[in-house]
C-alpha cells in the first residue's frame, strides 16, 4: 500500500513534466515548419534579386561580375548560339558577344528583368525562375525570355542554368517593319560546348518556352504540342514577307 | 569566408534545438529570431510598395502625395537638377515637371521596376535599386522615351517606411520618333527659378554619355563590395 502511494506520488509528479516536454517538442516542430516556410520566402526574394542583379550587370557591361553570379559548372544558352559550359566559357561568351568589361561612351545595352515567377524546390537548394528581359540597345528592341535554374551552395543562390530563348528582336523601326532572325552557332565567333537544346525561329515565328510551373489555378502542367514552335512544327515557313505561312516553293522545308 | 561562417552558424542554429533538451528560453529565442525574419520580409514588401506608390503618384503629377512619401528632411534628386531637401521644397521642385495634377494630353509615366531591396538587419533603414522606364508626352508634340536607375535610401519612422533620399540617375532621354540611335536629349541642369538646396551629388550626362550608378549592394554571390570605376567620358573629361 505504502509502495503504491509512493508510486502514485511519483507518477503525479512525472506526468506534468513529461507533458511539458511533449509540448516543447511540439512547439519546436512547429517552429521548424515555420522556419522552412520563412526560408522559402527569403529564397524566392534572393533568386529574384540574383536575376535582377544579372540584368544590372549587363546594362553596364560588367561581364566578370556577371560571370561570378553563376555556379562553377553552370551553363548558358542565349538565342540560338548553343550551350556554353562553366564560368570561364560563359565569360568568353560575354566577351565575344559584347567586347571587354566596361560600358563605353555611346553604348546602350539595357537588359531589364521583369515579371519574375520564382519557385523554390521542396529540397530548398534548387529553384527555377521565368523572367522576361526587355532589351534597349544600340540595335533596337529585344525580348529574350528566361527559364533559368538556380542552386543554393553554402547558403548562397547561384545561377545553375541560364536559358534565354529570344521572342523578338527588332531595329528601332519597330516590329511592324523589321524582325531580326534568331542567332545560330555559326553566326557567332565563340563555338559552344554543345549545340542548341532547341531549334526555333523568333518573331514573326514563335516558340513557347516550356513553363517550369503548372497552371497556378488548375495545377495542371502545360504539355508542349505540335504548335510549340511555329518555325519547325509547321511545314510552312512563316516570315514577314509570308505572314500566312503559305508553303514555300519546292514544297515543305 | 564570412559567408561560409555565417552559413555554419545558421546550420548550427537550426540543428541545435533538435539535439538539445527542450528549453523554454531557447524556444523563445528561436521564436524571436523567426519573428525578426518575418518582419524583414514585410519591410521588403512595404518598400517595394512605397516605391511603386511614388511612381503611380508621379505619373499623374500628384506632387503633394509624392512629397508626403518623404521624411521631413528627405532629399530628392533627379538627374542633374540638384538636391531638394524637405517636403515643402520637394513639392515645389516637382512643379518643374509640370503643374500639380493630371493634364489632358500629358503623359508622365515613371515606372518602378526590377527592385533590389536591402533592409538593414535592425529593420530601421533600407536601400534599394529600381529601374525607371519613362514615357513622356504632350498631345501633338513629339513623345519621349527615357530610362534610368534609382538608388534610394529609406527609413522607418514610427513603424512607417518613408523615403529618406531618392536619386534617379537617367541613362538618357530620346525622341520617340527618332529613337536613341538618332536622338539624345540632354539632361536638364539645376533650375534658376526653383534653385536646389545643393548641387548634384554626382556629375554625369545622359546618353551617349555613360555612367554607372553606384550599387548599394555587395556582389550577390561573392559578397564583395562592388567598386567599379566610372567609364571615360569625352565631354566631361573623365578618364577611365
Amino acid at each position: 500500500m505504502r509502495r503504491l502511494l509512493i508510486l502514485a506520488a511519483v507518477l503525479s509528479l512525472a506526468a506534468p513534466a513529461a507533458r511539458a516536454a511533449d509540448d516543447l517538442d511540439a512547439l519546436n516542430a512547429r517552429l521548424d515548419a515555420l522556419d522552412k516556410r520563412v526560408t522559402r520566402l527569403e529564397d524566392a526574394n534572393a533568386v529574384e534579386r540574383l536575376q535582377r542583379a544579372y540584368g544590372y550587370f549587363v546594362d553596364k557591361a560588367q561581364w566578370t561580375q556577371l560571370t561570378q553570379l553563376f555556379a562553377k559548372d553552370a551553363t548558358l544558352e542565349i538565342g540560338g548560339r548553343g550551350v556554353f559550359i562553366g564560368q570561364a566559357h560563359i565569360l568568353d561568351y560575354m566577351h565575344g558577344a559584347f567586347g571587354p568589361d566596361g560600358i563605353k561612351e555611346g553604348q546602350i545595352i539595357n537588359h531589364m528583368q521583369f515579371q519574375a515567377i520564382a519557385d523554390i524546390d521542396p529540397d530548398g537548394v534548387h529553384a527555377r525562375q521565368r523572367m522576361r528581359a526587355f532589351v534597349m540597345s544600340n540595335g533596337g528592341w529585344g525580348l529574350p525570355l528566361y527559364e533559368n535554374a538556380y542552386v543554393k551552395e553554402d547558403g548562397v543562390w547561384k545561377i545553375q542554368t541560364l536559358h534565354g530563348p529570344f521572342t523578338m528582336y527588332t531595329s528601332w523601326d519597330g516590329w511592324a517593319k523589321s524582325a531580326t532572325p534568331n542567332t545560330r552557332p555559326d553566326t557567332f565567333g565563340e563555338p559552344p560546348d554543345l549545340p542548341p537544346t532547341v531549334v526555333y525561329l523568333t518573331y514573326p515565328s514563335y516558340y513557347i518556352v516550356p513553363f517550369h510551373y503548372p497552371n497556378p489555378v488548375t495545377g495542371k502542367p502545360w504539355t508542349p504540342g505540335t504548335q510549340e514552335a511555329g518555325a519547325y512544327a509547321s511545314p510552312t515557313q512563316v516570315s514577314l514577307d509570308n505572314p500566312k505561312g503559305s508553303p514555300p516553293k519546292g514544297g515543305a522545308r | 569566408m564570412i559567408r561560409r561562417l555565417a552559413f555554419v552558424v545558421a546550420v548550427l542554429a537550426l540543428a541545435t534545438p533538435a539535439l538539445a533538451a527542450p528549453d523554454p528560453a531557447a524556444l523563445k529565442a528561436r521564436l524571436e529570431a523567426l519573428r525578426a525574419r518575418v518582419e524583414r520580409l514585410k519591410d521588403h514588401d512595404q518598400i517595394e510598395n512605397l516605391q511603386a506608390a511614388y511612381g503611380f503618384y508621379f505619373d499623374k503629377a500628384l506632387w503633394g502625395e509624392v512629397a508626403d512619401l518623404f521624411t521631413g528632411d528627405g532629399a530628392f534628386e533627379y538627374g542633374q537638377m540638384g538636391v531638394y531637401v524637405g517636403k515643402a521644397h520637394i513639392k515645389r521642385a516637382l512643379t518643374l515637371f509640370g503643374r500639380e495634377g493630371p493634364e489632358f494630353g500629358k503623359l508622365n509615366n515613371h515606372m518602378q521596376l526590377q527592385s533590389i531591396i536591402d533592409v538593414a538587419p535592425d529593420g530601421r533603414t533600407a536601400k534599394a535599386r529600381f529601374r525607371g522606364m519613362v514615357q513622356l508626352g504632350r498631345a501633338n508634340q513629339p513623345g519621349q522615351w527615357g530610362d534610368g536607375v534609382y538608388e534610394n535610401d529609406y527609413v522607418k519612422q514610427d513603424g512607417v517606411w518613408k523615403i529618406a533620399r531618392l536619386h534617379f540617375y537617367p541613362d538618357g532621354f530620346t525622341d520617340y520618333d527618332a529613337g536613341w540611335t538618332k536622338s539624345a536629349i540632354p539632361l536638364p541642369g539645376p533650375s534658376a527659378a526653383i534653385p536646389p538646396d545643393r548641387p548634384p551629388t554626382e556629375i554625369y550626362r545622359g546618353f551617349p554619355g555613360v555612367y554607372i550608378p553606384p550599387y548599394h549592394y555587395a556582389h550577390p554571390v561573392t559578397g564583395r563590395p562592388m567598386t567599379i570605376p566610372e567609364p571615360a567620358d569625352s565631354v566631361l573629361g573623365r578618364k577611365e
